[in-house]
């Protein structure tokens, strides 16, 4: 059977080689595996995030004004194009079209749908006009998702995933890991 | 009574050893195969160690049979808080049906879901009598079918946050990205 060499071995004393019973071990790995096997979740579920810009209850001092931060609009309500807009309280600053090209991908009646063209250039206005980057920050970027009401679900989807696409680097318990550079809302109208 | 080793009794008798090993049986292929304890107990200990890698101590999120939910590559993972489904018409909050959707549907405006927003509110209440002195997460997951119009969506969002859940989650199934599998936290 198995053994282990621990090295030694002078005459007379007790031996220092010590042997590992196999059954036991090789029961203790079955049952293991047994286990694992029985608790195991094929089927892996993810979420993506979503915050409602809910005001607080009312201060009895009001706060000194902030002046308003760059907020990333994203319009998806023309069918051939998206429509991004960096605004900063009601000032416009910028605006780019990206075509709209939509790949909805069915698999097991189950729908996908990506817009990388949309991702890398939301990403490229993060990196040119995004004001929170640096990893010890903890306000995020934000962006306003506007649509029709008539939109399917699954469209919402792709387009708020492209929006994470664009990553930063956070401090999570004092390392820097990549999380989404967005905070993503939905306009009300 | 003496104990004998275990093993072939018949035919001993014959005294020569060619014919009692022929009428034996002796000198075929031996029935009994052996097993290599190493690669074995080899490959025990990777199976072992790629199921603990892949173990998930959360368990399955239970996802409404009606509910087929859109995919996603950049997600996070799945958080334990109150869980909103829209399957059809129905709202269901936990498993349990509070309100419908078709109000909102008929009108095609936003709207609050009143008995959501109760539902939803003493769920919040019962969290900070149970958990006294805590910060409330105002975490929610939202289960919706992916052909789900953007005003149901837009409204159950709306109503979620108003009753003091702010920090709200689409539950998506998940993608792997193509550039890699690097997953946000």
């Amino acid at each position: 059977m198995g053994g282990v060499d621990v090295g030694g071995g002078g005459g007379g004393k007790r031996k220092l080689d010590s042997e590992i019973n196999m059954i036991p071990m090789i029961d203790l790995l079955m049952v293991t595996i047994s286990f694992l096997l029985i608790t195991a979740v094929w089927t892996h579920m993810a979420r993506i995030n979503a915050d409602a810009q809910v005001p607080g209850p009312p201060r009895e001092v009001e706060p000194d004004k902030v002046e308003p931060e760059k907020q990333l609009h994203v319009e998806m309500r023309q069918p051939d194009k998206f429509v991004l807009i960096w605004k900063q309280g009601g000032t416009v600053i910028s605006t780019v079209d990206v075509p709209r090209k939509d790949n909805v991908i069915n698999k097991d009646g189950r729908k996908s749908i990506r817009y990388p063209e949309l991702a890398t250039k939301i990403e490229q206005e993060w990196k040119s006009v995004g004001a929170h980057r640096d990893a010890a920050d903890k306000k995020f970027d934000q962006a306003v998702l506007h649509t029709d009401n008539e939109t399917p679900y699954v469209f919402l989807v792709g387009v708020i995933d492209a929006i994470y696409h664009a990553h930063r680097p956070f401090n999570v318990a004092g390392k820097a890991e990549p999380v989404p550079a967005f905070n993503v809302t939905f306009a009300v109208n | 009574m003496t104990v004998h080793e275990p093993g072939r009794r018949l035919m001993h008798s014959v005294s020569l050893k060619f014919v009692q090993k022929k009428v034996t049986g002796g000198g075929g292929r031996a029935l009994a195969a052996g097993l290599s304890l190493t690669s074995m107990i080899d490959f025990l200990v990777v199976t072992v160690v790629f199921l603990l890698m892949s173990f998930s101590a959360s368990g399955e999120t239970p996802v409404d049979k009606r509910v087929k939910l859109p995919e996603a590559e950049n997600t996070l993972d799945m958080i334990d808080a109150p869980m909103v489904a829209v399957a059809g018409s129905q709202i269901l909050v936990d498993g349990q049906p509070f309100g419908n959707t078709r109000a909102i549907e008929d009108s095609k405006r936003l709207q609050r879901i009143e008995e959501l927003f109760n539902v939803l509110k003493s769920k919040r209440e019962v969290w900070k009598q149970l958990h006294p002195g805590k910060e409330f997460p105002g975490v929610v997951v939202l289960q919706i079918d992916q052909d789900v119009p953007a005003v149901v969506v837009k409204s159950v969002f709306q109503t979620a946050a108003f009753s003091g859940y702010p920090n709200v989650s689409f539950m998506v199934g998940n993608i792997p990205k193509a550039g890699g599998p690097a997953k946000a936290e």
